[in-house]
């Protein structure tokens, strides 16, 4: 095999595993925070994508789309979140699952509806197109960029959970949503907070992915199943964890990719399954 | 961790209803079984308690032991595959490819669940999805066995003791029998020692970890019990459309199971029989309008879960006791009005 081969694929392994990173830490603020496995965080990342495709055939404006997209994806979350989630507080978490389930077929049939049940194809902005030469070998530009936009994204992240006080608020409504509701906080606002933000992550992460994987009604499916290893193998709100659970999945993705295409994606569970057979609690052993 | 998953669903004890009815609800599904293929049509009703006895495995996790799996149809389409396979290729007698069925999914749930119940609550219900997505994507990918999108054609349904099976009635016969088989089965499992002690275990998991029972051993043989139940539907299922759909084996199945039984109520043997019946019957006529058909099983799942918690059989006990309070309320109005 070649070695500039083997680099490229390492480097489509960090591209892909920092997406997945950002979809894990989506996921896991809406799942600390409000307490349900959010069944419709893939078909909101596909929708992402789709929105990102429409705003730039409407403005011409990759980076205008690339913000319009996702805010466009968290309102849709504070929808959800107050004229769905919140009226099923009581009810409990099996109802609220069904529903972010039912959610998930109906945003999926819809972008089948809206868009189309084919495939579609989306080129990166002008300035990103083409390679860039790293000496080893040449590697898209749009993929770098990627990478780093994602990178910028987990650091924001990370920024506002541990440095800012709503971020400390967060994390304190992961551990124990009582005692942040004793202490006078609007756990209500907390909860449609998390999920639009969660959404927004997911968003952006649907509308990044889009020039690199083209656009497909089932993308968010594939795409849900990845979320949902990061945040097993993680940990809820553990966003280093996230990372390297993220990375470990893209890059052994990719790998396989090399000898094994057809067993590429299986091969994500693999990792997750021989994880847990080693550490049942998951790589940071958090409860 | 938040209090365990489907803590809250759940009317506590069952058996207490259980010795006041006894004999009613096994009047009104023998009843069914009879009635069915009358008004519905073969394939469909043979779907039905196919599909109720899919729901009877998931039940147990979920109803009786407080488990949300979230992957059955990995059970379910395993087995429909591996018994499909023999079937198509090597000719075994439908007994055999029954049982194979059954323990296929067994042994597919004991390693599924092994996993799985090394870990609770959300990340559990997340576990059963990826590990079905696992399979899933095997069986899209080993196209030389399964088919891929294609799925697996040519399943056939061979003779039973003799006797051809492949008129649709005839077929229903079997089915039928089979499900009331498998409920009776159930309904021993759910009141056996072991029942009580998952549902011990959905109630109160660290005192019933503190009575000696080994929680994770229970939740394991509950998958495994569990997943035979889905590989018997699983294989029925293959011999009742003669192909294994790639969607057999896929998250929407899984989906579809855990709706059906809890629309029917899922603190109750009968709930999944009853969900099963409203569910295939629903899905089979709207998908048959519209080819986007999910696009309303998905807003089914919205307003049932919004509006119509609870399920069938609790929107019927509702139902009744506002009749009786309504009864008893009018002449009481009355009475005031003379005062």
């Amino acid at each position: 095999m070649n070695g500039a081969l083997l680099f490229s694929q390492l480097l489509n392994g960090i591209a892909t595993g920092m997406l997945y990173a950002l979809m894990g830490i989506g996921l896991s603020i809406i799942t600390g925070v409000l307490n349900i496995p959010n069944f419709a965080h893939g078909a909101l990342f596909a929708l992402g994508a789709y929105l990102l495709y429409t705003v730039i055939q409407v403005i011409g404006s990759f980076w205008l789309a690339l913000v319009l997209a996702p805010v466009g994806v968290a309102l849709l979350g504070i929808a959800i979140e107050y004229g769905g989630i919140r009226p099923l507080y009581k009810a409990g978490h099996d109802y609220q699952l069904l529903l972010t389930f039912g959610l998930s077929l109906i945003v999926t049939e819809a972008i089948i509806l809206v868009w189309s049940p084919v495939g579609m194809s989306q080129l990166p902005p002008p300035i990103l197109r083409g390679g860039f030469d790293l000496g080893v070998a040449i590697y898209p530009k749009y993929r770098l960029f990627v990478m780093v936009a994602a990178g910028l994204l987990v650091l924001g992240a990370w920024l506002f959970l541990e440095k800012t006080r709503y971020g400390a608020i967060m994390r304190a409504g992961i551990e124990d949503k009582e005692m942040v509701s004793l202490l006078g906080i609007d756990i209500h606002r907390l909860f449609t907070t998390a999920f639009a933000l969660g959404c927004f992550l997911a968003g952006i992460a649907g509308a990044l992915t889009a020039p690199i994987r083209g656009l497909n009604p089932l993308m968010g499916v594939d795409m849900l199943g990845i979320a949902f290893v990061v945040v097993t193998l993680a940990g809820l709100g553990n966003l280093l964890g996230s990372i390297v659970a993220g990375l470990m999945v893209g890059v052994a993705q990719s790998l396989v990719a090399l000898v094994w295409p057809e067993a590429s994606v299986a091969v994500i569970f693999a990792v997750m399954a021989a994880v847990l057979l080693v550490r049942p609690q998951g790589l940071f052993g958090i409860r | 961790m938040s209090p365990a998953w489907g803590e809250e669903a759940q009317p506590s004890n069952q058996s207490q209803s259980h010795s006041t009815v006894l004999n009613r609800p096994w009047l009104v599904i023998l009843g069914a079984v009879v009635l069915l293929p009358v008004f519905v049509r073969h394939a469909i009703a043979t779907e039905i308690w196919i599909f109720a006895i899919f729901g009877l495995g998931l039940n147990l996790l979920m109803g009786y032991t407080g488990l949300l799996s979230f992957g059955q149809a990995t059970f379910f389409g395993s087995a429909a595959y591996v018994a499909g396979y023999l079937l198509k290729h090597h000719g075994v007698n439908v007994f055999v490819a029954l049982l194979i069925g059954i323990v296929v999914g067994a042994v597919s749930a004991a390693v599924v669940g092994y996993l799985c119940v090394q870990r609770s609550g959300l990340y559990f219900i997340m576990l059963t999805f990826a590990l079905n997505q696992m399979f899933y994507f095997t069986a899209y990918q080993w196209t030389s066995v399964t088919g891929g999108e294609d799925g697996m054609p040519g399943i056939p349904r061979p003779p039973m003791l003799g006797l051809d099976v492949r008129a649709p009635l005839a077929y229903y016969t079997v089915v039928a029998a089979l499900f009331v088989l498998s409920l009776w089965v159930m309904k021993r499992v759910v009141e056996s020692p072991l029942g009580k002690i998952l549902q011990c275990i959905r109630e109160n998991e660290p005192r019933a970890a503190a009575l000696g029972y080994d929680a994770a051993r229970m939740k394991l043989v509950a998958f495994v019990v569990g997943g035979a139940f889905s590989g018997l539907a699983g294989v029925l299922y293959a011999m009742l459309f003669g192909i294994v759909p790639l969607e057999a084996i896929g998250f929407v199945f899984s989906g579809n199971v855990v709706f059906a039984t809890l629309i029917g109520g899922s603190g109750s043997l009968y709930g999944p029989v009853i969900g099963s019946f409203v569910f295939i019957w629903l899905s089979e006529s709207v998908s048959a309008m519209w080819a986007r058909w999910p696009l309303l099983l998905g807003l089914a799942f919205v307003i049932v879960v919004l509006f119509f918690r609870g399920g069938v059989v609790e929107a019927w006990a509702r139902f009744w006791a506002w009749r009786a309070t309504r009864g008893r309320r009018a002449p009481s109005a009355g009475a005031d009005a003379t005062h």
